[in-house]
């Protein structure tokens, strides 16, 4: 037993408490002075220093006064599956109206990758967003770094599917795809948007670009399913684009959101 | 939780008395003065009231509060600093201090937390304060247990460093260790 373990212990354990410890935990604190501090240092947290009788008093009336039964929230995997179905349905809509004319023109193994990582991608924000409605989810990937890593692997994906080629009209071509996808993607973060609003959304900068970016890629999965070009600049920029801009409409969004929520309670005060 | 759900005219006051006092501890250790924590500490129950409905029977219920008090204490900060910046100070008063003596040579653990980073000092709050699980805590962050063990790890080494500065300063004024700790 040396300090490290003891750390180890402390992080595990929810007291510091020497007498509950382990007995090999207290062996050491008898030899180690360095520890024998540590630990007392942080036994200083469990001194109580309660609010005043008349705050908790206030905090009980208040309460009490608009308590209404409430149905608790339904279990994630509910969510998750219609965050799932809305972005389906609307790539469905979206293929239908536009047509599915890059499924012709890619190998199989470019059609198989390029959905299935659109697809594990709009299933990590769907996962994630079932979980940011209720405070207090397990969360596989931090919420505030999953947008990045999405946008940063889907391009990394698309680099390495697609060849550099040069388009002849980069511009008219892009705009024609940009004006395609986003209206399918202003479509799905409408039942997004009121999905999420069923919830408690903590951080509305944080869950805005990832609802945004879920948007935004059913834009990019009709293009990548519509669109013939094969070009890798005219994916990243355009099809991988509206997604990004999805984020970051939904970033800006998200910073509204809470800046209205802060004047708000701003002037209640 | 589930009865406060219910409606449970008992439920209010079973919980506020049982949770605020470590939500208050949880607030002052964030480097809040008294008057911000108890300010704090009502918005944080008005939230927790507006999203009861979030909580799902049969979970954990402190990841859950302490996911909506750090929300509550960072919007708090935010919005103090946007009043602060648009204030002029005309002086600084000292503030009084709750208790006369402190009961040992150590400083109060908010004093001993304070010059850690804001995030290791959140997670060492929790685990110490809140009694929460390092699970808990990821769960309370948004985070992964591995990278709140990291936290808390960086967390632990520089409270010892700091506590090597500070003991030995007081050895130097002459009173034995025993003295001080009888411990364990």
């Amino acid at each position: 037993m040396d300090c490290r373990d003891l750390e180890g212990t402390l992080f595990e354990r929810k007291t510091s408490v020497p007498s509950e410890l382990p007995a090999q935990i207290q062996e050491h604190l008898l030899a180690c002075d360095h520890c024998r501090d540590f630990v007392r240092a942080l036994n200083l947290a469990v001194d109580e220093d309660s609010p005043s009788p008349e705050i908790l008093r206030q905090i009980e009336r208040t309460l009490s006064v608009e308590l209404r039964p409430v149905r608790p929230l339904a279990p994630a995997r509910y969510f998750f599956a219609a965050f799932a179905a809305i972005f389906v349905l609307t790539v469905a809509a979206g293929v239908y109206r536009l047509g599915a004319f890059a499924m012709s023109v890619m190998s199989s193994a470019q059609s198989i990758a390029t959905l299935g990582a659109l697809g594990a991608s709009a299933g990590l924000l769907a996962y994630s967003l079932a979980h940011q409605m209720a405070p207090g989810n397990r969360h596989r990937v931090p919420p505030k770094l999953l947008p990045a890593m999405v946008i940063g692997l889907l391009a990394l994906v698309m680099a390495g599917l697609f060849e550099f080629q040069h388009e002849i009209d980069f511009w008219g071509g892009g705009w024609a795809c940009l004006r395609a996808g986003t209206p399918f993607g202003l479509l799905a973060a409408v039942p997004f948007w009121l999905l999420l609003r069923q919830g408690a959304i903590l951080s509305p900068r944080v869950t805005g670009a990832a609802v945004g970016l879920l948007s935004g890629l059913v834009g990019t999965s009709a293009l990548e399913i519509h669109c013939p070009i094969l070009d890798a600049s005219h994916i990243l920029m355009w099809h991988l684009g509206i997604a990004f801009l999805g984020a970051v409409i939904g970033l800006a969004a998200g910073f509204a959101g809470e800046a209205a929520q802060r004047h708000l309670l701003s002037a209640q005060q | 939780m589930e009865r406060y759900q219910q409606a449970d005219p008992e439920a209010p006051a079973t919980l506020v008395r049982a949770l605020s006092p470590a939500l208050l501890r949880f607030f002052k250790s964030q480097v809040a003065s008294r008057q911000q924590a108890d300010d704090l500490l009502q918005e944080t129950w008005l939230r927790i009231h507006r999203v009861r409905h979030t909580y799902r029977p049969g979970e954990p219920v402190l990841p859950w509060i302490y996911a909506i008090a750090r929300r509550v204490r960072v919007d708090g900060y935010r919005r103090t600093r946007r009043i602060t910046a648009h204030e002029t100070t005309v002086g600084t008063l000292p503030e009084p201090r709750l208790r006369a003596e402190p009961r040992s040579h150590l400083p109060e653990f908010e004093t001993l937390i304070a010059p850690l980073p804001e995030a290791q000092r959140e997670v060492v709050t929790m685990l110490k304060v809140g009694g929460l699980s390092l699970e808990e805590v990821a769960c309370a962050t948004s985070s992964t247990a591995g990278a709140v063990k990291q936290k808390a790890h960086r967390a632990y080494h520089r409270l010892r460093q700091l506590l090597q500065h500070h003991v030995p300063q007081h050895n130097a004024e002459g009173r034995s260790r025993e003295e001080i700790h009888g411990l364990p």
